[in-house]
């Protein structure tokens, strides 16, 4: 466990989310499951982040115990990755928030989850 | 100056502050934000105009006190400010175009309004990947959002599509952001810019994520389905918003971040661009639906502009210029046309005929087609212009093409949906019902578009002011469409005059081939818009679109630059098309003449844009070129036949010569040919004869004007159209004129010359006098006129001469014309042509006797028993030109010596001897005066001893008679009329069969075909959209590592 890493398995569980919620969206017909898909993909990329700032053996990037102005820049972690990824849950609750909201829409329209049946338009 | 931070703090500001009053009146919310919208585009439009007039420079705005890459940067240069105004300036009458809409849904759409076009200025300032990776999610969220403007099923599902679509791509984008930070440290554009991260290969699958992110924002062909169905079904406003908003600052984002990327991706950038190009515009032509046209022309545009910033290492210093130019293009037309979409409210394009019930929509929808496909005088014009002219200073060749071959296609669709507006059927349409709001909006922009055209052709350095008189003049002609014809006839007729006061005199002394076609443009012009003041009414659309052909004619005649020839060349071939599609049935026969000219004139820019890259813009350039000389001889000539209607590019002249109005037929058969011989004989002239390749060329030319000559007069022989007949006689008397010069001696050239004159004069007096007589009758077929002399002698005299000089019979020029041929064949050896020729002109009496016998001798049919004679309008220009030809005929000399001097400049060895009247070449002597008088005392005494006999000759009525053991009733029975030449049609009928057609028929099926077959890709179901673009990405991928 030691060797592998934290910031390893992060990466690689991120990865696999991000593969799966990928699959799911390209695969499932139901228009909710696929909106599920998209949620772990946006959470497999939010630990792939995460994983990308972490910093061996450092500390959280605040000043207090241990940490000081002078040897910050060589203790924490870095801190913007965090502050990206804060940001980009928030987008990603914007996005599903509204596929969610277009799933009841459609529902309402045409009684039907099945992306299947929204093909009126095409070539 | 206010800086760029108030644009999102205003925006910002006021969405919060109007989500605070939720009870707030609508008016007022939506009073809010125009205001708050206005202040964005003035604080946009300022640093514009600072950044125009060299007031300002690059300005960087610091957020939260730190410097970047600590904090987030604002940049405003010229371009971001150009981007920005644009963006708000759109939002501004976007919002004036979805005022009612807005309204009707209330405050939060309001606020996502303005949020959104925030969320676009943002993507255009910041300099800090993330926060671009932010506002494009907050502008993509906003647009979603706006899609629920409508609620139809489709509306909403398409938009699902959209946020699926969405949400892949920006995942992609995500994570090729953060992996950048890991390689580069930094999020700062220009930090990443100088941080070399190519250099590793986790730094090139970072910055490679990002960039097909970026390109598939801008909805590559063929991973953009989900973007055409929101296109289609969204508001109009929205999907301008789509087009012309989030398009123009995607587009910038790929601009800026191009540094970013390793130089050789700029080839991976440029080909998937000129695939979406190419693609797109491809698909569009089976498309009916016009937002969906709509969708597929805007990604086949950002499919070009993507091309434009991937070759930008080949356009040096004018890449900015060019990129602008067709991005203002893209920008006002797009979102013009949507805007005219949401006032149709007709969702196939066949039913937009309806846009005739108000002359203004039919000018701001041609404003904005014309400006979509880089039409002149509009800003996209030049764009183009300067785009391929670099791209053959850079040798790209197959770029040229692919480019050319796109516009082309994206011309077909365009073309046909104007033909449905101008011609369309439109009875049973619903009425248009337009709301002043939504009307503004399209106006500006038109205004716009055709502002910005003359500022784009200023910064290229041309004089264009003097070309841009007439447009001026056409425009005050347009203002004027409620004055009655006559009036606006005076006017334009004044125009002319005018016209030709200025120029002809000046030319006389300087250039006597131009001297000679202007003459023919002008003063045929004059004379044929004479016969105009028979048309009663307003006769709306007539006059700007005559003199627009007229203007251009003009243009040709003096431009000086090649590129002042090509803005000429296609102000002309708009101005007839628009002249030629106002017959009844024209519809068709105007598209295939569009879609020739336009591969025509394609051909000559890419020729243009090789001599160009040698030897530099002018026009007199031509023969400095060196290298491949024979292509672009050949390029030219093939451009310049489009328009002579050349055998094989000629299916387009009998129907849209025959269909046209009565004095229309006449400009475009007797006049708008001819611009296609000044270009060849500019060819000629220029790049000369002599040389190995353009020989064997000629020697080509020469065959086939020979056979078109024969092919052409032998169609006019089957004609049962009398209009018909006179325009395939126009394909047989272009063969040899481009027989003569393709002969290239001073003989031929004389000849060539005659020719031009003369079909000139005898082509325009046939078309005016049948012209007219079909007025009088009613009626195109042969077969139901007959003796007319009766009633019409004035016409039938005028109709003799006509084709006394058509046929070539002594005494009048024609004769004159094929005794220089023949003389001129038999020098240069060339007898087999000859000789086809020859008996094309056999041929020829055959046509000339069948419209003189059918039309006005034989018995007059019961029903034409009161016709009138022709009107007077129609006789004045006629026996004008009658004089003239006999003039001529009498004194070929005055007109003929002077051009032997002149063609003694490039054929030294002088071959004729002109002594007064006489002309002596080495096989004999000529003198028209001497040919007059004989003739002339012949006739005299021929017709003065059949006066006698006549006198003892007894009176019948006209069916005393008996034939064939039957006694005939009725005029009809006593006519051979009827498919005349049954026996020579099935005789040499074979030679005539239309297998030309049928094959340009074919190539159309098939390229619809295709079309049609490909487009199946996009299957409707979201899925499918979103497994294209993880396919794309895997397939770029795997193209580029």
């Amino acid at each position: 466990m030691e060797n592998i890493g934290l910031e390893n398995i992060a990466l690689f569980s991120g990865l696999i989310l991000s593969l799966v919620g990928l699959w799911g969206l390209l695969t499932q017909k139901n228009i909710i499951k696929m909106i599920v898909g998209f949620a772990l993909l946006d959470t497999g990329i939010h630990l792939i982040m995460i994983a990308v700032g972490y910093v061996k053996n450092s500390t959280a990037p605040i000043i207090g115990e241990g940490v000081t102005k002078a040897n910050a820049a060589d203790v924490i972690a870095d801190p913007i990755p965090q502050a990206l990824v804060l940001t980009a849950i928030v987008i990603g609750l914007g996005i599903t928030a509204l596929m969610l909201a277009y799933a009841v829409k459609m529902h309402q329209k045409k009684k039907s989850l099945d992306i299947n049946h929204y093909k009126d338009l095409k070539w | 100056m206010v800086g760029p931070i108030y644009i999102i703090a205003i925006a910002l500001g006021l969405a919060f502050l109007l989500g605070f009053f939720k009870k707030l009146n609508a008016n007022i919310a939506q009073t809010f934000m125009m205001a708050g919208v206005g202040a964005m585009s003035f604080i946009s439009v300022q640093w514009l105009f600072g950044h125009l007039a060299g007031m300002v420079t690059e300005t960087v705005t610091y957020t939260a006190g730190f410097k970047p890459p600590f904090s987030i940067s604002l940049q405003m240069g010229a371009m971001e400010a150009g981007v920005t105004s644009m963006i708000n300036i759109f939002g501004f009458l976007g919002g004036v175009y979805l005022w009612r809409k807005l309204k009707e849904m209330g405050l939060n759409a309001i606020i996502i309004y303005m949020v959104t076009l925030m969320g676009l200025n943002v993507i255009v300032l910041t300099r800090d990947l993330f926060n671009l990776f932010v506002f494009l999610e907050v502008s993509t969220i906003g647009i979603v959002g706006l899609i629920l403007l409508e609620r139809g099923v489709n509306t909403i599902s398409s938009g699902f599509k959209y946020l699926v679509a969405g949400g892949v791509i920006s995942s992609f984008m995500l994570i090729g952001t953060i992996m950048i930070y890991k390689y580069a440290g930094s999020l700062y554009i220009n930090d990443i810019i100088t941080s070399n991260i190519a250099a590793t290969k986790g730094g090139m699958v970072a910055l490679f994520l990002l960039l097909i992110a970026v390109i598939l924002e801008l909805k590559p062909f063929p991973a953009n389905g989900w973007a055409l169905d929101v296109y289609e079904s969204a508001n109009s406003g929205i999907s301008a918003f789509l087009s012309a908003g989030f398009a123009t600052a995607m587009l910038f984002v790929l601009y800026k971040l191009m540094p970013m990327f390793p130089i050789e991706w700029q080839a991976m950038v440029a080909v998937v661009g000129g695939i979406t190009f190419i693609g797109a515009n491809l698909l569009g032509i089976r498309q009916k639906n016009a937002q969906r046209l709509l969708g597929y022309s805007s990604a086949g545009q950002m499919g070009l502009l993507t091309a434009v910033i991937g070759l930008s290492s080949y356009l040096n210093e004018q890449f900015i210029f060019i990129l602008v130019t067709i991005l203002l293009g893209h920008y006002l037309a797009k979102a013009g046309l949507f805007w005219l979409a949401g006032i149709v409210k007709e969702k196939e394009i066949n039913s937009w005929s309806l846009l005739r019930r108000e002359p203004l929509l039919v000018v701001l929808f041609g404003v904005f087609i014309l400006t979509l496909l880089g039409m002149p005088p509009f800003p996209s014009f030049f764009g183009k212009w300067e785009l391929i002219m670099k791209l053959a200073a850079g040798g790209q060749t197959t770029w040229i093409l692919a480019i050319l071959i796109g516009s082309f296609l994206e011309a077909v669709y365009l073309f046909k949906w104007f033909g449905y507006v101008l011609k369309g059927e439109n009875e049973g349409l619903p009425v248009l019902q337009i709301k002043p709001e939504k009307i503004i909006s399209p106006v500006v922009f038109a205004t716009v578009s055709v502002m910005a055209g003359y500022y784009a052709g200023s910064l290229l350095g041309e004089t264009n002011f003097a070309f841009y008189i007439p447009l001026m003049f056409i425009a005050a002609i347009g203002l004027l469409e409620f004055l009655p014809a006559f009036v606006k006839n005076t006017f334009a007729i004044a125009g002319m005059g005018y016209l030709a006061y200025t120029t002809l005199p000046g030319l006389f002394e300087t250039d006597l081939l131009r001297f000679i076609f202007m003459g023919i443009f002008i003063l045929g012009g004059i004379l044929t818009l004479f016969a105009g003041y028979y048309y009663k009414g307003k006769r709306q659309g007539f006059y700007p679109s005559a003199l627009i052909m007229f203007a251009g004619l003009a243009g040709i005649i003096q431009a000086e630059t090649l590129l002042q020839f090509f803005f000429s060349w296609e102000l002309m071939t708009i101005g007839s098309y628009f002249l030629i599609i106002r017959g009844k049935r024209s519809m068709t026969h105007g598209f295939s003449y569009m879609l020739f000219s336009l591969a025509g004139a394609y051909a000559i820019l890419a020729a243009f844009g090789m001599v160009d890259a040698q030897v530099g813009n002018m026009l007199s350039a031509l023969g400095g070129v060196t290298s491949h000389a024979t292509l672009i001889f050949a390029l030219l000539a093939i451009g310049f036949m489009t328009k002579t209607a050349t055998l094989g590019l000629h299916i387009w002249l009998p129907g849209a010569h025959a269909e046209a109005e009565s004095d229309v037929s006449p400009m475009v058969s007797a006049i708008l040919l001819k611009a296609g011989v000044f270009g060849l004989l500019l060819t000629f002239f220029g790049m000369g004869a002599e040389s190995a390749g353009n020989s064997s060329i000629l020697y080509v030319l020469g065959w086939l004007g020979a056979i078109t000559a024969l092919v052409g007069n032998l169609a006019a022989s089957f004609q049962e159209d009398a209009k018909r007949l006179l325009a395939y006689s126009s394909i047989g008397q272009l063969g040899y004129i481009l027989f003569a010069y393709a002969m290239a001696t001073q003989l031929g050239w004389i000849g060539g010359f005659l020719y031009v004159i003369n079909h000139f004069a005898f082509k325009a007096i046939l078309f005016l006098t049948i012209g007219a007589v079909v007025l009088r009758v009613k009626t195109h077929n042969m077969y139901e006129m007959g003796g007319l002399i009766k009633r019409m002698p004035l016409a039938f005299i005028a109709a003799l001469i006509g084709i006394i000089a058509l046929s070539g019979v002594p005494p009048l020029s024609g004769f004159a014309g094929k005794w220089f041929f023949y003389n001129a064949v038999i020098l240069k050896g060339w007898y087999f042509q000859g000789a086809v020729v020859f008996f094309a002109g056999v041929i020829a009496f055959l046509y000339s006797y069948r419209i003189l016998q059918t039309v006005f001798l034989g018995q007059l049919k019961d029903e034409h028993r009161h016709v009138k004679e022709i009107p007077l309008t129609f006789l004045i220009p006629i026996y004008i030109l009658v004089i003239g030809i006999m003039i001529f005929s009498m004194y070929t000399h005055w007109v003929l010596e002077p051009i032997t001097q002149y063609l003694t400049a490039y054929f030294p060895s002088d071959p004729v001897h002109w002594d007064g009247a006489a002309a002596t070449t080495s096989l004999g002597y000529w003198n028209g005066t001497w040919v007059m008088y004989i003739i002339g005392i012949m006739f005299v005494l021929i017709l003065g001893w059949l006066l006698w006999l006549n006198a003892k000759a007894t009176k019948v009525k006209q069916f005393n008679m008996v034939f064939s053991g039957e006694r005939p009733f009725t005029p009809e029975t006593t006519h051979m009329a009827h498919n005349m030449y049954a026996g020579y049609n099935k005789a040499l009928g074979f030679i005539t069969a239309p297998g030309i057609t049928t094959f340009w028929n074919k190539v159309a099926e098939f390229v619809t075909d295709a079309a049609g077959f490909i487009r199946r890709i996009y299957t409707g179901n979201g899925q499918t959209y979103a497994f294209h673009i993880v396919a794309y990405i895997v397939i770029i991928y795997f193209m580029i590592f």
